[in-house]
């Protein structure tokens, strides 16, 4: 059978069978993969630390695009997040990077904007800061999976919001102002849409010198989560851990 | 419509939960124990039971027990001011087998894993924390797995536990002994020259 080569980012891994990993793969080439590692369990010396989540690799596998699975040849080990310091918040900010991506991606289907955007921002998660890598992957998964209404303009009269009140709501499409808002619609402070239009115009490198409290757009991160859960009609899993985090 | 009786059916059914176990193997088993003796059936059986019945985790250690508190929790020749902590019961054994561990033990039964939702909350170290409060442990040697849900237990308990003012420790990680560091992957390589020691 034909071999595969592809950058790939590992998303999780479960137990299968005596000694084999299933693993799942967001791929460079292919999108999510889904492929067995033999032996993985119990030998690490064939993939050693590779299928640690979050890890980025250059995977080897082979080319079975009709079959549900495939089988994992190698995997050599291109940055770890082992290789620095791993702290709860750091650990439930890297599991919720995985999570998202596992539930959004469709399986083998390429999505490099994607691709390049999660490398980056665990880049950027490498450090102890957690909420602006976090805020910017959320902002720009939510908008590279076309999620993302307009942050703008009112979702029912088209009124511009710059500067102006704006409110969301589990059940609404988009942002709305003061006139239409729904009952029990939460607030995106003004500057947390001004935070959003700096990171559609910045890299996540280039935002990561200021401090970022815990705060710091919080209500994009609720509205941004908001709009994720209801398009996959579930609830997170990391979600809860994260808001329990300082 | 299962095609066997159903007490065959119903033993397959719970065979196949075991790990590692599918439905050609849950059958084979199934058979072999049809086959088997009556006495060696009932035998079967009452271990189940009686493993279930019969052990419990140490309110000590967490370790599983049919004493509690446990033997190692119980003996005086080994060192109870020097704690380590491991993820599963299982690691134990590994750390015996050096023979050069005197100390005792406390088992989590897993680590944090937001994936699974599991917390620092979830985990079982209440009575690791009232042992270390009490002053009955100098040290505590973090012997969690250095997985990224292993380190960052170890971290997290590393910071709980020094609020009480206790040593603590992480085992070392790094090239295996014996083997070559030309075939060490690059994640256990920077861990071998971030915990060098001076000779
Ligand atoms: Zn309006
Ligand atoms: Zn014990």
């Amino acid at each position: 059978m034909a071999l595969k080569e592809s950058e790939a980012i590992v998303l999780r891994t479960y137990p299968m069978r005596e000694a084999d990993l299933l693993v799942t793969l967001f791929t460079r080439l292919d999108g999510k993969v889904r492929g067995v590692a033999r032996s993985a369990k119990k030998s690490r010396r064939r993939f050693g630390g590779a299928l640690e989540p979050l890890t980025l690799v250059r995977a080897v596998y082979e080319d079975r695009e009709r079959q549900e699975l495939t089988r994992l040849d190698s995997c050599e080990v291109m940055d770890s997040p082992l290789t620095r310091q791993m702290t709860y918040p750091r650990l439930v900010a890297l599991g919720h990077v995985a999570e998202l991506l596992d539930e959004v991606l469709p399986d083998r289907e390429a999505n490099d904007a994607l691709f390049r955007l999660t490398v980056s921002v665990l880049g950027a998660l490498r450090g102890p800061e957690i909420w602006m890598p976090l805020t910017y992957f959320e902002l720009w998964l939510t908008r590279l999976t076309g999620f993302l209404p307009d942050l703008s303009a009112c979702v029912e009269c088209g009124l511009d919001l710059e500067g102006e009140p704006a409110f969301y709501h589990a059940l609404a499409d988009g942002l709305m102002c003061v006139d239409h808002k729904r009952l029990a619609s939460s607030r995106l402070s003004v500057d947390s849409r001004r935070w959003a239009v700096q990171m559609f115009r910045a890299p996540v490198a280039a935002l990561s010198a200021e401090p970022w409290p815990k705060s710091v757009g919080e209500d994009l991160r609720k509205f941004l989560m908001q709009i994720v859960q209801r398009h996959l009609e579930k609830k997170l899993t990391t979600q809860p851990m994260l808001a329990k985090l300082d | 419509m299962s095609r066997f009786a159903e007490p065959m059916a119903r033993l397959i059914e719970e065979l196949k939960k075991l790990p590692g176990i599918g439905g050609k193997s849950a059958q084979r088993l199934a058979f072999h124990i049809l086959r088997s003796s009556d006495d060696d059936a009932e035998a079967l059986a009452s271990a189940v039971r009686d493993l279930k019945a019969q052990l419990r985790l140490c309110s000590i250690c967490n370790n599983i027990t049919d004493v509690d508190p446990c033997s190692y929790c119980t003996n005086p020749t080994r060192n109870h001011r020097l704690v380590c902590v491991v993820e599963e019961p299982t690691n134990i054994a590994a750390i015996e087998k050096t023979k050069h561990f005197n100390g005792v033990y406390h088992v989590l039964h897993g680590t944090i894993s937001p994936l699974h939702g599991v917390g620092p909350e979830h985990l079982r170290i209440s009575n690791l924390t009232r042992r270390v409060d009490a002053g009955e442990v100098d040290e505590v040697i973090l012997a969690t797995n250095p997985t990224i849900e292993g380190e960052a237990t170890a971290s997290y308990l590393a910071d709980a536990l020094k609020k009480l003012r206790v040593k603590v420790t992480r085992i070392a990680t790094g090239v295996p002994a014996g083997s070559d560091i030309e075939y060490t992957d690059e994640v256990t390589m920077h861990k071998a020259i971030e915990g060098r020691r001076e000779l």
